[in-house]
């Protein structure tokens, strides 16, 4: 029965002739594709830059004193880091090596060379991370308002180092090694401190606007080990094991179906679900009270055994001290409330696993509201805390009275804690509903404003404070939350 | 497909020694030692959590053991080796398809990756087995669970192999299903292969194994 090893392009070869012979789209239909999609890419690109440049136009008026011209010029560099700390978080996640389970099941377990079949991936990874690098790092660079040499070479520099980044964890992940971890935290931590010189009005040298010369030897340096990291990796490739690539494989489809149906809480479950698995134990910590209040001490245990969350919130206090850096004045709220909301937001996942099915909150003799109120008790007092903790930047930015400050600055943690609330307790679209025509097909009408959820209370809550920075502001804005709040949590 | 003596000097196929799994401070497995010899079939048995699946994921090389050794034919069984993938024919419960390949092109390319000379026979041979001719054309997302259980034991069948591990093969299949199961197995061992299955099925264990190792009993 047995004969020589097939080779990985025959069998590719066969599985495109399968797929070709029941391909069902006529030419008529493939080039209508095409034309949308480059239509499509052309207006969206025209609209990304045209915001560019505006931003920059606003950025280069209104920002004329000599700690705002330094912060501006800090945060091109600053970008470009964040730009490929970016790159390297989403590597990490998904591989970067990965196929799909079916090639893991059906191929990866047979004596097919492990190289050839994954080698593709590994061009394909490089490109598409220096593309995403190059263009984060442009936007940051263009903001800055960086002369036009400059952008270019920092563009350069941030592709060629996202393709440095591909290589070294595939080498990582072929290891199993603990580098690739290390290394996204340390970028985290310079990203962080370089946030924090900013703010302090304290820019080092260092991040000023680079010169062209130095651009070009980094490049250039970068390049040749960016190409000498990609050898190893390609050498690396057999190496990795099935378990490893099929994990980023399994996850992609998920990642990718909670995208098309603006699932962004599906995104989140989804990352949430994969982290634990990956821990797959923990300490057993025993409960303690009764009723609600034993939920009340479960989110105490639940904060203790997920410190990131709580280490992320704090590193993210820096926003709101660096927009006073920038002279934001009174869109420091929104910074504030934004921010909070985007960092605290993983503090309640207890209230998504309740709201995502009945079926848990069905187990607990308990009222749903007082279920919802008792899980978000500690996640909220935290967010709120987090808020009083900006009212230096707050009292900076507006100025006045501290008192005044400290309301609005409370004002602003109530607003992200009941936007996060908003966000998490959001139920996934309803397809029962009326459907809509639209390009992608039917699709109900709920779908546009899921997306929303969320960033709908935020904008809600914000608006009073923007408009009157005041206690009277804030006493509105509260007494909002409090409305949204208690429908969120007393709803069936 | 070779079928090595059956002596009982002959050395084991497969030799489990000192195997412990923990997962953190979870301890799964502790100190497992096993062999299993050519042509003859040993069984896991354990309740629930007891670390059958985690056992057999461990000495396929699916996942590494904490510590102890897994050798086949004396060298140590890590799944990235191509001899491993060879020689080990395995049905876990992981198994995924291509959504838009057909039932016969998945064991036909399976196959042909196996380096089967006869691929097209073999595989419509197996197919009739496990009676899924009918269901050939048909994608995999248009099958019943039982389907796709059959078509994963069928993949172990159209290829070479030396050592057949199994984890629970028993599981969604009927009647007919079972006997065959049974049937094939016997056969398997008759020609020499060696088998590894963790099952919950007295009858299965009862008709195919030649010793039983018991998960809920300490080593």
């Amino acid at each position: 029965m047995s004969a020589s090893i097939a080779e990985v392009r025959e069998i590719r070869a066969q599985i495109r002739h399968w797929r070709r012979g029941r391909v069902d789209t006529t030419l008529m239909e493939a080039l209508s594709d095409a034309y949308i999609a480059v239509f499509s890419a052309l207006v969206l690109g025209a609209m990304a830059a045209n915001v560019i440049i505006n931003l920059h136009v606003i950025t280069s008026g209104g920002c004329s004193s000599v700690s705002c011209l330094d912060a501006r010029d800090a945060l091109g560099w600053l970008f470009g880091l964040a730009a490929i700390t970016v790159v390297l978080a989403a590597a990490r996640l998904l591989g970067p090596m990965l196929v799909t389970p079916a090639v893991g099941t059906w191929l990866l377990t047979t004596p097919l060379d492990r190289t050839a079949l994954v080698r593709g991936r590994l061009v394909g990874t490089a490109v598409v991370a220096a593309l995403v690098g190059a263009a984060l790092a442009a936007t940051g660079a263009a903001l800055s308002a960086y002369p036009a040499d400059v952008i270019g070479w920092l563009t350069l520099l941030a592709g060629v180092v996202c393709v440095l980044l591909v290589g070294a964890a595939t080498v990582d992940q072929a290891r199993e090694g603990p580098v690739v971890r290390l290394l996204a935290w340390s970028l985290g931590a310079v990203l962080w401190v370089g946030l924090v010189l900013v703010a302090r009005d304290s820019v080092p040298a260092l991040l000023r606007v680079p010169a062209v010369a130095p651009l070009r030897v980094a490049v250039g340096v970068t390049a040749v080990a960016g190409a000498v990291l990609l050898v190893l990796a390609y050498r690396s490739l057999r190496l990795i094991r099935r378990e490893r690539l099929v994990s980023g494989g399994m996850l992609l489809p998920g990642i990718s179906g909670a995208l098309a149906s603006l699932d962004l809480t599906l995104f989140y479950d989804i990352l949430v679900a994969r982290h634990w698995r990956a821990r797959s134990s923990v300490r057993v910590v025993r409960g303690r009270g009764i009723g609600a209040s034993a939920l009340v001490w479960r989110e105490v245990v639940r904060l203790r055994r997920t410190p990131q969350v709580l280490i992320a919130l704090a590193a993210a206090l820096v926003l709101p001290y660096l927009a006073t850096a920038l002279g934001l004045g009174h869109l420091m709220v929104m910074v504030v409330t934004f921010t909070g909301f985007g960092a605290g937001v993983g503090l309640f996942t207890s209230l998504r696993v309740l709201s995502r099915t009945a079926s848990l909150l069905r187990c607990f003799p308990l009222p749903a509201a007082a279920v919802r109120g008792a899980c978000l008790g500690v996640p909220g007092a935290v967010l709120v805390l987090w808020g009083l903790a900006a009212t230096p930047a707050v009292h900076d930015a507006i100025g006045g009275a501290w008192a005044t400050n400290l309301a609005v600055a409370l004002a602003c943690g109530v607003v992200s804690a009941t936007a996060a609330v908003r966000w998490m307790t959001s139920r996934p679209p309803d397809y029962r509903l009326p459907l809509i025509t639209s390009p992608m097909g039917a699709v109900p009408t709920s779908l546009y404003f899921s997306v929303l959820r969320g960033f709908d209370v935020l904008v809600l809550g914000t608006v009073p404070l923007l408009v009157a920075p005041t206690t009277n502001g804030a006493a509105v804005s509260m007494a909002l939350m409090a409305a949204v709040l208690s429908f969120l949590v007393s709803r069936p | 497909m070779s079928a090595p003596g059956r002596s009982s000097k002959t050395p084991p196929l497969l030799r489990v020694r000192g195997l412990t799994k923990k997962y953190g401070d979870v301890e799964v497995l502790s100190g497992v030692d096993l062999t299993v010899t050519a042509g003859k079939a040993l069984a896991l048995r354990g309740r629930n959590g007891a670390g059958k699946s985690t056992l057999l994921r461990c000495v396929t090389g699916v996942d590494a053991p904490t510590s102890g050794t897994v050798e086949l034919d004396g060298e140590a069984v890590d799944e990235r080796s191509v001899r491993v993938r060879r020689d080990l024919a395995i049905v876990l419960d992981d198994m995924d398809f291509f959504p838009d390949l057909s039932v016969v092109e998945h064991l036909d390319v399976f196959a042909r990756a196996h380096g089967v000379a006869d691929a097209e026979q073999v595989v419509d041979e197996v197919l009739a087995e496990v009676r899924l001719t009918p269901q050939a054309a048909q994608l995999p997302g248009t099958l019943s669970s039982g389907q796709k259980r059959r078509l994963a034991l069928a993949s172990a069948f159209v290829r070479p192999r030396r050592l057949l591990v199994l984890d629970e093969p028993e599981a969604r299949l009927d009647q007919a299903g079972l006997v065959w199961l049974t049937e094939r197995l016997l056969r398997e061992k008759a020609a020499g292969l060696g088998i590894l299955l963790a099952s919950h099925d007295p009858d299965l264990v009862a008709a195919v194994a030649d010793r039983v190792h018991d998960l809920d009993r300490p080593t």
